[in-house]
């Protein structure tokens, strides 16, 4: 048969946030009039959803509808500092910051109410809007207490900052504490390689990724889907050429990008390992969810068609030549198999 | 240039104008009719983000002269879903279907077309279909999941009820698949970018760029570009005031090349002018005089003792080099039964985010130079130009405009310094605006890297020593090279307890296009040099490819390569995951692809072969609410 199937898989290890030094996000909570919510830090939407991601955190935390936050985002002159969007650390180090700002905000209010219905803080619970205690006709909406507090001389505000433990590297060994925590994954790949034209198509990837704590599930599949394209693209054909540093591939006619016709089905894990050391458990997704798609595919080439593809791109041209090259000296393969096993048993 | 009277229907309302005869359909709706719902990608049809309907046929208004579009029935994605978004937008709403969302309003314009076209269209014509749009963030998926909501809603077998938000009666938010909350303004194009916002005399930037790998500065004169009518301003590297420099660990970048050009690319010179032409017109009239030098384009030779040295500082062209050091392979390799050794190697690519770099600048009335750019890290970058203008830190304001895809390619200042010079110097905001051309040949690649690999194991599948050595081209700059070397170096052995470990990584400057932060950041090179050479070691040890991992793999309190001790490790958890959703047939990878019975079972999709007849969309709904 012309076309071959097979599977490979492989895992994969990443850290999340800045690498090998000090990691740090500053956030500002403010539960606002009519029961908003107004959060502001240093954050940088780069389409992953963070502003999504910080909204719900903080309407659980402050006890309001994701759609009643605010966020004011990354502007030097107006918002605390959240540092940089990059290094999987935005839900970590900007979520727990917010998360941090959003409970000080909240015992701000709740003081302030405890002391209206002569309650013990502890009892108040706030959520989806509403203020109250649990088995008492004590309740009042958001909109409500915030005009209480006001009305009391308070505004319900927060402000938080996370920073992360960790060192530098030695610079003689290597030793050192690069981050607190740590993801694992891995992904199963199953290819069909075309032995008339090299050409590889991927039609199914699983991939498992432990996320500390999804606070979007879809997002994190979002994540995971993207990762896996922008990695597929690596593996089988995006070439950024250079002949004596001028490129040949300036345009998207020559560097070819992965389009819908060449994705494949995933199917995504989401396990949840909390963070033991921030507040919410969250980890991060972004980084990782590309880097066992390649070898997962390449290994997967491997078991269709006996070739292995250790120089990327795996384009069809350098597959084709690699099964030709095997078929020509097939026939050698059973006793190099022979003498690796005699390597063993030695 | 004579100007031609065109007269057309834009999302329904009658528009008479004079357009100059070399704008294209998309200059003239976003610069003359301020829609710029409609995105500019590529400018050369490939990317599909200008995607308009002219007289109801989906066509990329890049590629149309404005001139061929007179008399048409023209519709912009703010045609759909005015007073409310149109179904297939609140599905794309629903179904997490954008995330940039720089694609999104063409992606839109396409799967609208795609469902006139074939309402009924299935999952594999839907991809089709949508073919001609290039998505970085998403995968497709979701936005092919959108796409069948639609469908389903459309022809009534899914309740238009699917597209409401959760609800969370208790409060609990964190979980749940709340609907994005920025989608709305992405799906209907309502969205700003840099590159669509203008202010009140905003001029436009045009960068000079060296033609050459290596080469001295004899000359530059400017005089005659700044003669000319409509040009403001003029800057080179004698226009800075400060300290020159940037870069994300090691400041070696220039804002506009001092003394000598480093890549093809570099930039040397950038004008403000009136119009964007007459920018461009002036970068002809900049004189030049270089004298090429000796440029070395390969890492291995820039290595070599007389090689070009790139910067001063760095004679022996390393940008970095993180070694790490765990017990003595020389025992480990001693100590294994099986020794396999291999060399892998991986390619420079292109973040290819869809919004090519855009930025605006200008001085506020507090003398706040302030900068508006999709920027990923602009608290650093902020620090940075404070230090290049020679101002406080509070005189310097950057704030960050949607970015439209980054993947690590918007972490570097590469930009902003220029605009603010300019800002400083004409007085007036100032605009610049890549072309794809532009910021494919400019800006940062993923490092190519060469690794090679000796693993040394027992043949109880235990690793017993890791060596590794991996030689990254950085490029020109350093831009984020010793941060890739770094997680490279801490992260490439993989997450194994290997008793002997030597690792090394090299970042090496060269004449070719920089390196620089993407994505998964030296981790994804190194790893797969680690992942590959697994499944060779596990076929020549007749193990399972899960099984050798399992057997080597870190568990709850192991110590890292980097002597940390870990608490909780979720690897095993992992490979369970993967190995029971996918239904892996055990075995060791001896190429038994022809006989394994797992294949094309659940969880994939029919091989892709155009021009095949369509399948017409199941009757059950797809599963995606």
């Amino acid at each position: 048969m012309a076309r071959k199937r097979g599977r490979g898989m492989a895992a994969c290890w990443y850290g999340i946030a800045r690498t090998a030094t000090v990691d740090r996000a500053g956030a500002w909570a403010e539960l606002d009039d009519g029961g908003t919510a107004k959060i502001v830090t240093g954050v940088t939407e780069i389409g992953e959803g963070i502003l999504t991601v910080l909204a719900q955190i903080a309407a659980e935390e402050l006890g309001v509808r994701p759609q009643d936050v605010t966020i004011g985002d990354n502007d030097t002159a107006r918002a605390p500092e959240a540092a940089h969007a990059g290094a999987t650390r935005q839900t970590y180090m900007i979520g727990n910051a917010v998360a941090l700002a959003s409970h000080e905000a909240r015992a701000r209010l709740v003081a302030v109410v405890a002391k209206q219905w002569d309650v013990d803080p502890a009892r108040i619970e706030t959520a989806n809007g509403q203020v109250f205690v649990d088995g008492t006709n004590h309740r009042m909406t958001m909109g409500e207490a915030v005009h209480l507090c006001k009305s009391r001389g308070v505004v319900p505000l927060g402000s938080a900052a996370f920073g992360t433990d960790t060192t530098g590297l030695d610079p003689g060994d290597g030793s050192g504490r690069p981050w607190q925590a740590y993801v694992f994954g891995c992904q199963v790949a199953e290819v069909e390689v075309d032995t008339v034209t090299g050409e590889v198509q991927v039609l199914g990837i699983w991939a498992a990724h432990d996320v500390g704590r999804a606070v979007n599930p879809r997002g994190v599949e979002g994540q995971i889907e993207g990762g896996i394209v922008q990695a597929l693209g690596q593996g089988l054909m995006e070439d950024y050429r250079l002949s004596e540093g001028r490129t040949s591939t300036s345009g998207f006619a020559k560097y070819i990008l992965p389009t819908a016709l060449d994705v494949p089905q995933v199917t995504s894990i989401i396990l949840e390992d909390r963070d033991p050391i921030g507040p919410l458990g969250v980890k991060g997704i972004g980084e990782p969810a590309m880097v066992p798609t390649i070898p997962a595919i390449t290994n997967a080439i491997y078991d269709a068609v006996g070739v292995r593809i250790t120089s990327l791109p795996a384009t069809p041209e350098k597959v084709l030549a690699a099964i030709r090259e095997r078929e020509q000296r097939s026939g050698e393969r059973p006793v190099a198999r022979q003498a690796a096993e005699r390597q063993l048993t030695s | 240039m004579p100007e031609l009277a065109v007269e057309m229907t834009v999302n329904g309302r009658r528009v008479a104008r004079t357009a100059e005869p070399r704008q294209r359909l998309i200059d003239f709706l976003r610069d003359d009719l301020h829609l710029t719902g409609t995105k500019e990608g590529c400018g050369a049809g490939e990317c599909g983000t200008c995607s308009v309907f002219v007289d109801g046929v989906l066509v990329k208004s890049c590629l149309m002269p404005v001139a061929k579009a007179h008399g048409a029935r023209v519709d912009t994605v703010e045609s759909l879903g005015r007073n409310e978004l149109s179904v297939l937008q609140k599905a794309f709403h629903k179904a997490g279907a954008s995330q940039c969302g720089y694609c999104i309003p063409g992606m839109v314009m396409a799967a609208t077309a795609a469902l006139r076209a074939n309402p009924l269209a299935g999952r594999e014509e839907i991809k089709e279909r949508l073919g001609g749009n290039i998505c970085r963030c998403t995968g497709y998926q979701k936005i092919v999941d959108a796409v069948e909501m639609a469908r389903d809603i459309g022809r009534g077998t899914l309740p238009a009820s699917a597209l409401d938000e959760v609800e969370a009666q208790d409060g609990r938010f964190i979980g749940a698949n709340v609907r994005r909350l920025d989608a709305p303004s992405k799906v209907s194009g309502a969205l700003k970018y840099a590159g669509d916002m203008t202010m009140p005399d905003m001029l436009h930037v045009q960068v000079l760029r060296s033609p050459h790998a290596h080469a001295r500065i004899v000359s530059l004169d400017t005089s005659e570009a700044e003669a000319m009518p409509g040009v403001e301003g003029v800057i080179t590297c004698d226009d800075v005031p400060g300290e020159d420099g940037f870069g994300v660990f090691v400041n070696d970048q220039p804002v506009l090349a001092r003394g000598k050009v480093r890549y093809v690319g570099d930039a040397v010179a950038a004008v403000a002018a009136e119009d964007h032409l007459t920018a461009r017109r002036a970068l002809d009239r900049i004189k030049v005089v270089y004298e090429p030098l000796p440029a070395v384009f390969d890492p291995d030779e820039a290595l070599r003792p007389g090689a070009p040295v790139i910067h001063d500082y760095a004679p022996d062209n390393i940008t970095k080099h993180i070694p790490i050091r765990v017990g003595d392979v020389a025992q480990g390799f001693a100590a294994s039964d099986l020794i396999v050794e291999q060399v892998y190697t991986t390619q420079a690519i292109e973040h290819a985010y869809l919004e090519p770099e855009a930025g605006l600048a200008y001085v506020d009335h507090d003398g706040v130079v302030t900068i508006v750019s999709p920027d990923q890290n602009i608290t650093h970058h902020r620090h940075m130009l404070a230090r290049i203008l020679a101002l406080p830190i509070n005189k310097v304001r950057f704030i960050m405009s949607p970015v439209g895809g980054g993947f690590g390619g918007k972490e570097d200042m590469i930009y902003q310094g220029m605009l603010a010079l300019l800002a400083i110097k004409t007085r007036r905001p100032v605009r610049l605006v890549f072309t794809r051309e532009e910021s494919i040949i400019s800006t940062a690649k993923r490092h190519p890297s060469r690794t090679s690999y000796k693993m040394g194991l027992t043949r109880d599948g235990r690793i017993q020593a890791v060596e590794m050595k991996m030689i990254c081209d950085g490029g020109a700059y350093g831009l984020s090279t010793e941060g890739v070397m770094r997680k490279a170096a801490i992260l490439g052995a993989g997450p194994y307890n290997i008793p002997n470990l030597k690792m090394d990584t090299y970042g090496v400057y060269t004449n070719n296009t920089p390196s620089g932060a993407f994505r998964s950041f030296g981790a994804l090179q190194s790893q797969f040099a680690t992942e590959s050479h697994l499944d060779i070691c596990a076929e020549k040890l007749g193990l399972d490819p899960f099984e050798i991992r399992r057997i080597n793999a870190m568990r709850d309190g192991a110590v890292t390569h980097t002597r940390q001790k870990l608490r909780s490790v979720s690897l095993l958890a992992a490979l369970k995951a993967a190995e029971q959703a996918s239904g892996w047939q055990p075995g060791a990878p001896v190429s038994r692809g022809d006989t394994r019975e797992d294949l094309a079972k659940e969880g994939v999709r029919p091989p892709c072969s155009l021009g095949t007849r369509f399948e017409i969309a199941d009757t059950k709904h797809s599963e995606v609410a």
